[in-house]
């Protein structure tokens, strides 16, 4: 019992990182209807970036996450500005292609710099864990788990209470009826884009702090990425977190009972089979997919 | 027959006797060399001319296409090895279990159509990818260790193996370029619901087409697992090898008969040369050139509307 509650709690700390992590994916497929196969690169990016700050300046990766997510922000505009924006008239898989070559550049450009050694970054508070009674839960996962709600809850609040973020939504909803209410789309997916690019890099602070990276973890993330997308449904940051307990769940029970090595396996079936046969996700957010 | 095709046909014919030249110059060419890079080439081609009947003629991306060349990889693999089945049977097996497979999936993962489906099916790769890493008769993660090739035209075996099967795909491509079976492929890639609506039963030929596309692609794993000797998970379901064969598709022309072989030499020779001169920037430099080939020819697929 008492190791079933350990899971559970081990769960929800993971879980609510991948909400996080996943949010940026799931914005810009549901307001650009763009599977970004870098995605996971980009997170693989910012832990990087947080690794080179924490090592070169000293910054602790907690203080550099709004330098990630400027940072982020910058390159999903330029990104774009150029690449995707001219794609946008043709067939969507075409988009998914370009990714997987972004995904490519991106992997084998850290590896050109940082090679292909595990990193991590050892902050002092790495190694410290609370006890609470026999349940015990480790600073850093803590301080992750805070971080990520935070930033949830921030972007929940800029979603369904500013303009722009209520001119995403609308955008997402359906194209045309937001035009001719005198919302420019363009502008919209310029700053989803940079929006999504910048929880990417951020989220890759948090990546950093909870375990060792190399430059080719990009492609499990973005598999992670698209897995919380669509358990919980598109348009909605709720659903986001529904579908980031779901994956930490599973993958901390599949780890536990069956074995770590089986927990890709089951992670990429569901996700088959949810796009087969739910695709609306557990929580429905409408989807262009649907016929 | 168009002139092109003809062209390619003469091209197969004089491919089929390079060996015979390279041995006739005898030292003065790497003769060794140039099989393995034409072989390579081949290889690609049959890859790209299978996707191109599922996505050129019928407009469904199979990013993870590759599963079924994984899928007969280790049949042929675990059949030689394990049952000790003969090299030939061995990769027929593999593809027609790739053939199996999909025609038994097809209906169901069908159902998704543009960058839904293509995502499914690379989940389906990544996914058997993990599955044959687990098994114990695969080999695990560590892969199956195939005995050397020796006998009967050694050094040339794989290499004609490699032509026949892009020959075949080849003609198979002729096949439904011009044929009944072809234009109700092509139906379905214009207007699902409009093929459907004017009688064309659009699962079982959507399921014919994706089941093609894997029985080539098997083929092809078969051959490659005799071929390099030595087949794991991360080789076989290998995202880049899909990735590639798009590009290729992209760089010559999707939904022509001699586009997918053209783009396949083409990419083939450029990783070639790339390969030997950059090793580092390799990987950089293929990645630049997927963004580049999809930023330029956007309108490789546009057959294949969503």
């Amino acid at each position: 019992m008492e190791l079933f509650v350990q899971l559970v709690v081990e769960a929800l700390l993971l879980g609510s990182f991948y909400a996080f992590m996943s949010l940026g994916f799931s914005l810009t497929w549901g307001v650009l209807n763009i599977l970004n196969l870098a995605y996971g690169s980009f997170i693989v990016l910012g832990s990087y970036l947080a690794y080179t700050l924490y090592t070169g300046l000293g910054l602790d990766p907690v203080l550099s996450l709004p330098l990630s997510g400027g940072v982020g922000f910058g390159l999903g505009v330029f990104l774009q500005r150029t690449l995707i924006h001219r794609l946008m008239n043709f067939e969507p898989f075409m988009v998914l292609i370009l990714t997987f070559g972004l995904d490519i550049l991106i992997s084998h450009t850290l590896n050109l710099f940082f090679k292909a050694d595990i990193r991590s970054i050892d902050v002092p508070y790495a190694e410290g864990s609370f006890v609470f009674g026999s349940i015990i839960l480790s600073e850093v996962k803590l301080v992750v788990f805070f971080l990520a709600v935070l930033l949830t809850l921030l972007l929940f609040i800029f979603l369904r209470f500013t303009w722009t973020g209520r001119a995403i939504r609308a955008v997402a909803l359906d194209r045309e009826g937001a035009q001719l209410v005198g919302i420019n789309p363009s502008r919209v997916f310029l700053i989803a884009s940079g929006i999504g690019t910048g929880i990417a890099l951020s989220s890759g602070n948090l990546y950093g702090l909870l375990q060792g990276f190399t430059p080719f973890d990009g492609g499990s993330l973005t598999i992670k990425a698209f897995l919380v997308s669509i358990i919980g449904g598109l348009g909605r940051v709720e659903s986001a977190f529904v579908g980031g307990l779901f994956l930490g769940v599973l993958e901390i029970f599949v780890s536990f009972y069956v074995g770590e090595s089986w927990k890709l396996f089951v992670s990429l079936i569901v996700m088959v089979l949810v796009l087969l046969f739910r695709p609306r996700g557990l929580f429905g957010g409408r989807y262009y997919g649907e016929a | 027959m168009g002139k092109h095709e003809r062209l390619t046909l003469i091209f197969f014919a004089l491919l089929l006797f390079l060996p015979v030249g390279l041995s006739a110059v005898g030292e003065l060419l790497p003769a060794g060399y140039l099989l393995r890079v034409v072989s390579s080439a081949l290889m690609l081609t049959s890859l790209a001319l299978a996707q191109n009947v599922l996505l050129g003629y019928t407009g469904y991306p199979a990013f993870g296409g590759i599963a079924f060349f994984g899928i007969g990889s280790y049949t042929a693999g675990v059949l030689s090895k394990n049952l000790g089945f003969p090299l030939l049977l061995s990769i027929l097996a593999g593809g027609v279990l790739s053939l199996i497979v999909a025609i038994a999936i097809a209906p169901v993962l069908m159902r998704l159509r543009s960058h839904y489906f293509a995502i499914a099916t690379l989940a389906l790769q990544l996914a058997l990818a993990e599955f044959v890493a687990n098994l114990e008769f695969t080999g695990g993660s560590y892969g199956i260790n195939l005995p050397i090739y020796r006998g009967f035209l050694e050094g040339y075996l794989f290499y004609l193996l490699f032509w026949a099967v892009a020959l075949s795909a080849f003609l198979l491509n002729l096949y439904v370029d011009r044929s009944v079976f072809g234009y109700a492929l092509k139906a379905i890639r214009e207007d699902e619901l409009a093929a459907e609506s004017v009688g064309v039963n659009t699962v079982l030929f959507k399921s014919l087409s994706f089941g093609l596309m894997a029985f080539v692609t098997g083929l092809t794993g078969g051959v490659y697992a005799f071929w390099i000797t030595y087949i794991d998970p991360s080789s076989t379901f290998d995202p880049l090898l899909s990735v590639k064969t798009f590009v290729a598709l992209l760089l010559g022309g999707v939904g022509t008969t001699v586009g997918p072989i053209v783009g396949a030499f083409s990419l083939e020779l450029i990783s070639e040369v790339v390969w030997s001169r950059f090793l580092e920037l390799h990987g950089i430099i293929l990645g630049a050139l997927i963004v580049l080939a999809v930023l330029f020819l956007p309108r490789g697929v546009v057959g294949a509307k969503g």
